[in-house]
C-alpha cells in the first residue's frame, strides 16, 4: 500500500505552508548555480532533483549560524539583562537528503546531555523534516559506510521517493510526518518505488575506531592532513558538527550575547588566555575532528558523528574531508601506505 | 535646525591632530558657528585612520562620515596623508562596487589656519546629508542583524 | 611534460637541494588534484599536472607546518607565481630559501559554467612563469585574451566588473546583501589566500572587536570589506577565494574592483614586477584624486 502525491500538489502544499506563516527550508539555486538549503520565499525556488547533495546542511533549522541568547543594557552602573525567547516558529524542511535528516537524532544527544539547550530543543520540536530518498550518488557519498543508506529513515518525519510521471511516493515515518501529509496524498497500491543500493561501502567504522584508539600520536596524522589549510568549510557545512562560540556584541549602550558556529579547524579555536595552544599545528586539529566523529562521540553517546553525506569533501578546497582522510587512514591501517 | 520630519543627521568626522583638529579649534576661537550634528574624533594622522572605523561608524548609525587632515606637503609625519590619499582612492572604489551611498563619505584637506573652511565644510556636509535623509539602507542591515 | 616535472623534482630531492616538493597529486581519479608534499625522491611519481590543478600552492610557503619541513620547491603556474612575487616583496621568504618550479599553462581550460579557472584564464597575461628557477612546458599559443577578438586584455579582464557597475548603487547594494547573506564565515576565502598570512586575523581579534564575528549580514559585510581591502594592491587575482567559497559568493568581483582602481589610478598590477614598490606601502607626490575637497 503506497500513498502518492503529484509534484504540482507538493509544490502547492509548500506554498500553503508558507501562507500559514511557517518557515520552509529547502534546496535552492543560489548565486552561481550552487545548491544550498535556504529559507524559501515561494515553492518555485525549490530544487528537488538533479543534484546529489546541497553544499551545506539542514542543521540551520535547529542550530542557526548565529543565535542571540540574551540581550543586555547598561543603565548607569546597573546592567539590565533580558531573556530571549527560543524561536519556536513552525519549520518544515523539504527536500533534505536522508543523510541530512539522520544528523538530527545524533545532535539530540549533545544538546540534551549535561545541559538541555532550550534554543535547540524549541527549534527541534517545531521542525518537521521531509526527506527525498536518494536516487543518485557521487564518489564522495559514503552513507553506507556509516550504517545509513539512500532511504535511511533516521531523523525523517516523512520521506518522498521519486516515482515515474511526476509522482512522489510519500512514506510517513513519524506522527509529525503523518499529520503533515494527512489528506494530501492519494492511495496508489500499484506504485512501489525501488530503493537504490547506494554507494559501495568504503571503509569499516570498527577498523577506523580501532585505529583511532591505538594511533593517537601516529605520524599518519601529519602526513595525511599536511595539505589542510585550516578553514571551516568542512565543519560549517557538516550536518553533525556542532561546536559554537559565545561572544558579546554591542556598544556602550548595550548589546547581545550570541552563540555562533565555530570550528575545531581554526587555529584560534583552542588558544588559552595564557597564549598557550594545546592544538598548535593543523594535524592535531584534523586529528581532533576525526577522533571526535569516529571515537569520542561514539564512546560517549553511542552514535557516530558523521552521516556520510560527503559535503566536507565536496567543499574542501584541497580535496580532504572525512572520506579522503578515512580512506587514507584505512590504507595506513592495512599497511599499504608507509608512515614517514 | 531640523526639517519637517525632525531628522537630524548624525555625522562623525575623523580628523588629524595637527591640522584639521586645529582648524576646528580655530573655528571655535573665532566664534564661527557650525551645525552641532558633527561628532569629532581626533586621531594622530589621516594615515592612522583605519577603514574599519568608517564601517563601524555606519554600523553605529552615522548618516555620513568625514575624513580630514593636513594638505599634501603639510603632514606632521611627512607622508601620512599621502598614504591616506592612496588608501582612500582604492577604498572608495570598493565601497562604490558594494553599492554604498558615496555622497555620505567625505574627504577634505583642512589646515590649522582654515577655521573658515572647516566651518563651511561642516555646514555643507550637514546640509547635504540632511537632504539625503537617514542612511536607511545601512540601518536596515544593522536592524536585520540584531 | 609530467615526466620532466617528476624528473626535475626527483633530482632536487636526490641532490638534497630541497627537502620537500610542494606540488599536485591525485590520490584517486575521482578526486580533484590536490596539494601534495613530496619528501622522498621515489615518491615523485605521485605528482600530476593537468588543467584542473587549481590550488595556488604559494599559500603553503608561509605556513609553519610546511616551513618545519625544510627548504621547499614549489610548483607554480604563472598566476600563482605573482603571489610569490608579492610575498617576497613583503619579506615573507627569501628567494634563495625556496626553489621555484614554474609550469607553463600548455592547455587552456574549457570555459563555461563550473570551471572556476575560466574567468581568470581568459584574460591571463602570465601563462609562463617569469621568475622561476626552472620552467617546464611551453605556454599555449595565442595565450592572452582568449575568446575576445576586439577588446584588449585589460578590458577583458574587467569585463564582468564593468558590466556589474552598470547597475545603480542601490541595485549593487541589494546584490551584495543577497550574496553576503549566504556567508557562514567559514573563512575558506581567507585560508586559501596566499596573501592572508597574518598570525591573527583582524576578525579574530576581540580586544576590541573591530568586526562582528556573527555571520549576520552586518558582520558579513564588514568582514568582506576587510578581507577585500586588506588585499588592495596585493591580490594577484588567482581567484582561489572564489573557488573555495562553499556558498558560491562572487568574491572575484570585489577583488577586481580594487585591482582595477589600483591599475587605473597608480598603473600598478600586483605581483607583475618585483622591482616596482608595492602600491600600498609607497606613495607619489603626483598621485591624482578627485574626491578630496
Amino acid at each position: 500500500m503506497s500513498d502518492v502525491i503529484a509534484k504540482d500538489d507538493l509544490l502547492r502544499l509548500v506554498d500553503q505552508w508558507l501562507a500559514e506563516g511557517k518557515r520552509v527550508l529547502g534546496p535552492v539555486k543560489a548565486g552561481d548555480g550552487v545548491i544550498l538549503y535556504a529559507p524559501l520565499a515561494a515553492s518555485s525556488q525549490l530544487v528537488l532533483e538533479g543534484f546529489v547533495h546541497a553544499a551545506n546542511s539542514i542543521k540551520e533549522a535547529v542550530f542557526p549560524r548565529s543565535e542571540t541568547i540574551y540581550t543586555y543594557k547598561f543603565n548607569g552602573h546597573e546592567i539590565e539583562l533580558s531573556d530571549v525567547d527560543p524561536d519556536s516558529t513552525q519549520c518544515i524542511v523539504i527536500g533534505a537528503r536522508p543523510c541530512d535528516a539522520a544528523s538530527l537524532p545524533v545532535l539530540d544527544h549533545l544538546f540534551n546531555w549535561d545541559y538541555k539547550d532550550k534554543f535547540y530543543n524549541a527549534r527541534r520540536a517545531a521542525t518537521t523534516v521531509v526527506t527525498v530518498a536518494c536516487s543518485e550518488y557521487d564518489d564522495n557519498c559514503f552513507c553506507t559506510s556509516v550504517g545509513l543508506g539512500p532511504a535511511a529513515e533516521q531523523g525523517s518525519d516523512a520521506m518522498l521517493l521519486k516515482a515515474p510521471d511526476g509522482w512522489y511516493e510519500v512514506r510517513a515515518v513519524t506522527d509529525k510526518g503523518t499529520a503533515l501529509f494527512n489528506g494530501k496524498t492519494t492511495p496508489a497500491p500499484e506504485i512501489k518505488v525501488p530503493i537504490s543500493d547506494g554507494p559501495a561501502k568504503k571503509f569499516d567504522t570498527v577498523d577506523i575506531e580501532t585505529f583511532l584508539k591505538n594511533n593517537y600520536e601516529s605520524d599518519a596524522w601529519r602526513d595525511i592532513t599536511m595539505r589542510c589549510l585550516g578553514c571551516g568549510a568542512c565543519a560549517y557545512n557538516c550536518p553533525t558538527c556542532h561546536c559554537f562560540d559565545i561572544v558579546d556584541e554591542g556598544d556602550a549602550a548595550g548589546g547581545r550575547r550570541v552563540k555562533n558556529w565555530d570550528s575545531c579547524q581554526f587555529g584560534q579555536f583552542t588558544v588559552h588566555a595564557s597564549g598557550h595552544n594545546p592544538r598548535a599545528v593543523q594535524a592535531q586539529r584534523q586529528r581532533q575532528r576525526i577522533q571526535h566523529k569516529f571515537r569520542i562521540y561514539p564512546e560517549k553517546f553511542g552514535a557516530i558523528l558523521c552521516t556520510g553525506c560527503g559535503t566536507c569533501t565536496r567543499n574542501c578546497p584541497v580535496s580532504l574531508g572525512v572520506l579522503n582522510t578515512l580512506e587514507a587512514i584505512a590504507a595506513v591501517a592495512r599497511g599499504s601506505i608507509e608512515v614517514k | 535646525m531640523s526639517d519637517a520630519t525632525g531628522f537630524e543627521p548624525k555625522i562623525v568626522a575623523y580628523v588629524c591632530n595637527w591640522c584639521t583638529y586645529l582648524g576646528a579649534d580655530l573655528a571655535g576661537t573665532n566664534r564661527l558657528e557650525y551645525p552641532p550634528n558633527v561628532r569629532i574624533v581626533r586621531l594622530p594622522c589621516t594615515g592612522r585612520i583605519d577603514f574599519n572605523l568608517l564601517i563601524k561608524t555606519f554600523e553605529m548609525g552615522a548618516d555620513a562620515v568625514i575624513v580630514s587632515g593636513c594638505h599634501p606637503g603639510d603632514c606632521h609625519y611627512t607622508a601620512g596623508n599621502y598614504h591616506a590619499r592612496r588608501r582612500w582612492t582604492m577604498f572608495r572604489e570598493l565601497l562604490d562596487t558594494l553599492g554604498f551611498e558615496m555622497d555620505r563619505i567625505h574627504f577634505a584637506w583642512i589646515s590649522a589656519a582654515e577655521g573658515k573652511k572647516f566651518q563651511q565644510f561642516i555646514t555643507e556636509t550637514t546640509e547635504k546629508t540632511r537632504a539625503l535623509g537617514p542612511y536607511t539602507a545601512y540601518r536596515e542591515i544593522c536592524e536585520a542583524s540584531r | 611534460m609530467i615526466d620532466q616535472l617528476r624528473q626535475t623534482c626527483r633530482k632536487l630531492l636526490e641532490e638534497g637541494a630541497v627537502k620537500v616538493v610542494i606540488g599536485y597529486g591525485q590520490d584517486k581519479p575521482s578526486m580533484m588534484p590536490h596539494p601534495v608534499f613530496i619528501t622522498k625522491p621515489e615518491e615523485c611519481d605521485r605528482l600530476v599536472w593537468n588543467d584542473l590543478c587549481f590550488a595556488n600552492l604559494a599559500a603553503y610557503i608561509t605556513r609553519k607546518e610546511i616551513k618545519a619541513l625544510g627548504k621547499p620547491a614549489v610548483i607554480v603556474k604563472g598566476c600563482d607565481e605573482r603571489a610569490l612575487v608579492v610575498l617576497e616583496q613583503e619579506s615573507q621568504f627569501t628567494r634563495d630559501g625556496i626553489y621555484v618550479i614554474g609550469v607553463a599553462c600548455t592547455s587552456l581550460p574549457a570555459s563555461g559554467v563550473g570551471n572556476p579557472r575560466a574567468a581568470k584564464c581568459a584574460s591571463c597575461a602570465v601563462r609562463t612563469p617569469r621568475y622561476a628557477d626552472v620552467t617546464i612546458g611551453e605556454a599555449a599559443v595565442g595565450s592572452s585574451a582568449v575568446g575576445s577578438s576586439s577588446c584588449s586584455t585589460a578590458d577583458a579582464e574587467f569585463a564582468q566588473l564593468d558590466e556589474f557597475m552598470k547597475k545603480t548603487p542601490a541595485e549593487r547594494f541589494a546584490y551584495w546583501k543577497a550574496e553576503l547573506s549566504r556567508c557562514v564565515k567559514c573563512y575558506a576565502c581567507r585560508e586559501v589566500c596566499p596573501m592572508c598570512y597574518c598570525n591573527r586575523c583582524i576578525v579574530d581579534k576581540n580586544r576590541p572587536t573591530a568586526i562582528d564575528t556573527s555571520a549576520t549580514i552586518k558582520g558579513n559585510l564588514a568582514w568582506h570589506i576587510a578581507r577585500a581591502f586588506h588585499q588592495a594592491g596585493r591580490c594577484v587575482g588567482c581567484d582561489e577565494c572564489t573557488r573555495a567559497c562553499p556558498a558560491g559568493i562572487n568574491l572575484r568581483l570585489l577583488n577586481q574592483s580594487l585591482a582595477k582602481s589600483v591599475e587605473r589610478a597608480f598603473a600598478y598590477k600586483a605581483g607583475m614586477d618585483k622591482e616596482t614598490p608595492p602600491v600600498i606601502g609607497s606613495y607619489s607626490l603626483e598621485d591624482k584624486e578627485n574626491f578630496i575637497q
